[in-house]
């Protein structure tokens, strides 16, 4: 092979940047944001501490509202990865992202009140815990393999919860509140934010 | 015949800066719509149409036009032949850099 100039050099390290560059802004189309994510985390941490410092366990007054700052706070971050990385903020695929999670919250949504009614609340923590994995999931598809992974994880640990709800508080504390900032963690430092 | 240059054997329907783009936008991501990728890319429909039908017709992408909410929409996808391009042509990038490290080292 002939001895590669300078000028090929750069050019060849210049190409391989710009293929990069431009792979991670095609992707990050569809990834949400990792700081977003880890905010949402923290929120379920902090829902988890409440409910647990005054025994509540998965008391509606303290999860709905949580549930409820989580939606401002995650479009906000997503908005601001969007414009940060010059893409559309409401691309193509995370619209549907967003539709084919919907289904999936608007059941949880049903079945919060309609369980909590019933006097059966001990189930909400795995019925949530499933039902955001089963959205999770199915969204993750159009998204990094990290989302689509914590989906998986959240339908998990909704499965021991909804057969040992005694353990309903810890599972919430590890699927909203860990495993949003551990898989935020990993957008953060492999997908740009 | 022995290419006189490294980057003389590289695959010129790849090495275009806008097909480089849309090459590597869709290897990173499954599908993608024209108005996506026009953002990605930053360039201008006519130059995005140009060199997208370029690749198309050399079989490295699909394009599916269809309808979403009643306005026309153009998908584009990756096909196999269009990856193992792509991926030849980093694999050329590579060895372009490491030839250039091991004439250092000999030196």
């Amino acid at each position: 092979m002939v001895i590669p100039t300078q000028d090929d050099q750069d050019q060849a390290k210049e190409t391989l940047a710009f293929i990069r560059r431009t792979m991670e802004s095609a992707s990050s189309f569809t990834a949400v944001s990792g700081w977003g994510l880890i905010a949402v985390g923290a929120v379920g941490l902090l829902a988890a501490w409440i409910a647990w410092s005054r025994d509540l366990g998965a008391d509606l007054w303290i999860w709905i509202p949580a549930a409820l700052v989580c939606v401002p706070i995650a479009t906000a971050f997503n908005a601001a990865k969007a414009k940060r990385l010059e893409v559309p903020i409401w691309s193509g695929a995370i619209r549907k992202l967003a539709w084919v999670m919907a289904p999936a919250l608007a059941a949880g949504g049903l079945l919060t009140f309609a369980l909590d009614q019933q006097g059966a609340a001990a189930l909400l923590p795995g019925m949530w815990l499933t039902l955001y994995g089963a959205g999770v999931t199915a969204g993750g598809t159009f998204s990094v393999r990290a989302i689509r992974w914590m989906g998986g994880m959240f339908l998990i640990l909704g499965a021991i919860a909804l057969f040992r709800p005694e353990y309903g508080l810890h599972l919430l504390a590890a699927g909203f509140g860990g495993l949003h900032v551990a898989v935020g963690l990993d957008l953060v430092l492999r997908h740009g934010g | 015949m022995v290419a006189s240059s490294p980057t003389e054997s590289l695959d010129r329907l790849v090495h275009e800066r806008i097909r480089l783009g849309i090459v590597s936008a869709l290897a990173a991501e499954e599908a993608m719509s024209f108005a996506d990728l026009k953002k990605v890319l930053r360039t201008s429909d006519g130059n995005l149409s140009v060199h997208a039908r370029k690749l198309e017709e050399a079989g490295y992408i699909k394009v599916q036009k269809g309808f979403e909410d009643r306005k026309p929409k153009t998908e584009y996808r990756l096909t196999t032949k269009g990856r193992r391009a792509l991926e030849h042509y980093l694999k050329q990038m590579e060895a372009i850099l490491s030839e250039a490290r091991d004439a250092l080292e000999r030196s």
